[in-house]
């Protein structure tokens, strides 16, 4: 039972890291349409930049947030490339985005190599009903559950936000009343590179990141972005969850070796379960 | 006129090579024909049929091992080399059916899955050899020939491509080739009409799939050993940037991206080798040329690069008719 009881929590830890992700994919692709492949690459370069920032002696905190404030420069540069120029088609900007990825690869291992890194995060263990947790994991549910209420707070409540939402639900009533849409599209790619960053700089103590790691980390940010089919954070909250707590209790109880392959086909049934329910005419005129 | 004697030209370069070229350029040389095989594929899924896929290297890594473990058993050479297109091909039906009815980026991350879990079973699994993969496979030959040096394989290479763009071709320019276009633009409107779209669709995935499977079937015999780690994510990133940069849905546009871009990574392959350079700069050069090609060409050549430099070269001519 308390074996249970860690894998639980450990897999909603998980699924904690994967909803930052897949949040930042919902944020971007809300307002602007565009599927940001380069989601995973954030929480690479977050990773690996406290990694090194911890490694030169800054105290921890600055470090983290530091880290996180790349990332978000790094969302804002991938923005500039896939929406900057006017007229690019959705799809054009996920290949774009792809580019982004392949391009950080040469970028990182230049700074970084090519070995996986890691840093220390909180040391230590609580037992919780007889189970015993890993202080970082309480940290990681800990930070989500907070940037989630933010995030609810930041769209509902403050102007910038509504803006947000606005260019989300009718672009072109949102041009009509003075919003730029195109700022709000690279302001929703600075915020997902925020998101992203922060997933990555608490996965990275739990485990080595390095800089092929961006392709495991999209795919299940993405699988659990398509719960919510793209659009509901609520439900990619959800679906995150699911994914992580079935992925630890699948590798906790002895099928470790298929993580991948649950993730994965999951992913697809659940897209094609979706593809069903919708027809092809409201899809092509998105 | 023209266009039949390059045509010709560029048959009789072809034809030439093998036999001027030492054996570490024809390596190039394969590779290259075997890339420009992919690519028309997936030049005619992503232009004709508007479905992008980022698992084509999985059909490839089916041909490779379907041919290997075949040539492994004993199978003659040439019976391994049909079942490769043959069996990608049927796979692709098999996964087309539920994966085709995505679209857009479902699709593409679709076909990502795909490929990361055939490459995660080919690893795991007893008769694909897990990750070591399949050694020690046998020359390619046909009766008592056997092809043991390196320009027959780029003969076998670039016969197969030959083979890939006729069929390319042929299907284009058939009624079902002008519905794909059709169907690329509005899968409604083309409904409407009267063409069987998912049909249509499923088809050109298993012919891309089949052109995969057969180069994957030519490099087994080439390199004699196929493993998990011969078919990464990247290899099938690099086949969109190929059709990409020489533009989509043109068969020329597909050999010419395979070209532009495999020389292009050979040269600074060539130029990371230096003395005094890192010993990270092959794979750092190849991703940022890889990276930065495909968004400079995304963004100011969106038709590639072969459809731009005719249609420059056109206007040329226009504007000097019109004085």
């Amino acid at each position: 039972m308390s074996a249970f009881l860690t894998y639980l929590l450990n897999g909603l830890a998980v699924g904690c890291a994967i909803a930052l992700i897949a949040s930042g994919l919902v944020v971007i692709h809300r307002v602007t349409g565009v599927v940001n492949f380069a989601q995973g690459t954030f929480a690479v370069v977050a990773g690996l930049c406290m990694s090194s920032l911890l490694g030169m002696g800054l105290p921890h905190g600055l470090s983290e947030v530091a880290a996180v404030l790349v990332a978000a420069l790094a969302g804002l540069l991938t923005g500039l490339a896939a929406i900057g120029r006017r007229g690019t088609t959705a799809l054009s900007a996920l290949i774009i985005t792809l580019g982004v990825g392949v391009l950080a690869y040469a970028v990182e291992i230049v700074l970084w190599g090519d070995q996986p890194r890691s840093a220390p995060g909180l040391a230590g263990s609580v037992i919780v009903a007889g189970a015993r947790i890993q202080t970082q994991h309480l940290l990681v549910i800990g930070v989500t559950a907070a940037t989630f209420v933010l995030l609810a707070l930041f769209f509902g409540r403050t102007y910038l936000g509504k803006a947000l939402t606005a260019c989300a639900s009718n672009p072109y009533a949102a041009r009509v009343v003075g919003i730029d849409t195109r700022l709000m599209g690279l302001l929703a790619f600075a915020l997902g590179g925020l998101l992203g960053g922060l997933a990555g700089v608490l996965v990275t103590p739990l485990r080595p990141i390095s800089f092929d790691t961006d392709v495991t980390l999209i795919v299940n940010g993405f699988a659990a972005a398509v719960f919510g089919a793209l659009t509901r954070p609520v439900i990619t909250l959800a679906g995150a969850l699911l994914l992580g707590v079935a992925e630890t209790m699948a590798a906790g109880y002895g099928y470790g070796s298929h993580q991948l392959e649950i993730a994965l086909g999951l992913m697809i049934v659940v897209m094609i379960v979706q593809a069903g329910r919708r027809p092809a005419v409201t899809q092509e005129s998105t | 006129m023209i266009r039949l004697v390059a045509g010709l030209l560029v048959a009789a370069v072809t034809l030439a090579l093998p036999a001027v070229l030492d054996d570490s350029a024809l390596a190039v040389y394969i590779l290259l024909g075997l890339a420009a095989m992919v690519t028309v594929g997936v030049s005619l899924l992503m232009g004709y049929a508007g479905q992008v896929s980022l698992g084509q290297g999985a059909f490839y890594a089916i041909g490779a091992y379907t041919a290997a473990l075949l040539a492994l058993g004993g199978v003659p050479p040439v019976a391994g080399l049909v079942a490769a297109p043959v069996v990608a091909a049927a796979s692709a039906l098999v996964i087309g059916v539920p994966l085709l009815r995505l679209r857009g980026h479902h699709l593409a991350f679709a076909t990502l899955a795909m490929q990361l879990i055939l490459l995660s079973l080919a690893g795991q699994l007893e008769f694909t050899g897990g990750d070591i993969g399949l050694q020690a496979i046998p020359q390619f030959s046909v009766g008592s020939f056997e092809a043991g040096s390196a320009s027959a394989y780029a003969y076998l290479t670039w016969a197969g491509v030959a083979l890939v763009m006729l069929v390319t071709h042929n299907v284009i320019a058939s009624r079902p080739g002008r519905a794909l276009r059709a169907l690329a633009t509005s899968e409604t409107a083309a409904a409407s009409s009267g063409i069987p779209v998912g049909r249509y669709k499923l088809v050109v995935f298993a012919l891309s799939a089949a052109f995969a499977g057969l180069a994957g079937g030519i490099y087994c015999f080439y390199t004699g050993y196929v493993a998990p780690g011969s078919f990464p994510v990247l290899i099938s990133i690099q086949y969109i940037v190929m059709a990409v940069v020489g533009g989509l849905g043109t068969i020329w546009g597909a050999v010419v991206g395979a070209t532009a871009i495999t020389l292009l990574v050979q040269g600074l392959n060539s130029l990371a080798a230096l003395p005094g350079m890192p010993s990270y700069a092959p794979s750092v050069l190849s991703y940022a040329v890889y990276a930065l090609v495909l968004i400079g060409v995304v963004l100011f050549l969106p038709h590639g690069l072969l459809p731009a430099v005719a249609g420059r070269l056109s206007r040329k001519r226009e504007s000097l008719r019109a004085r």
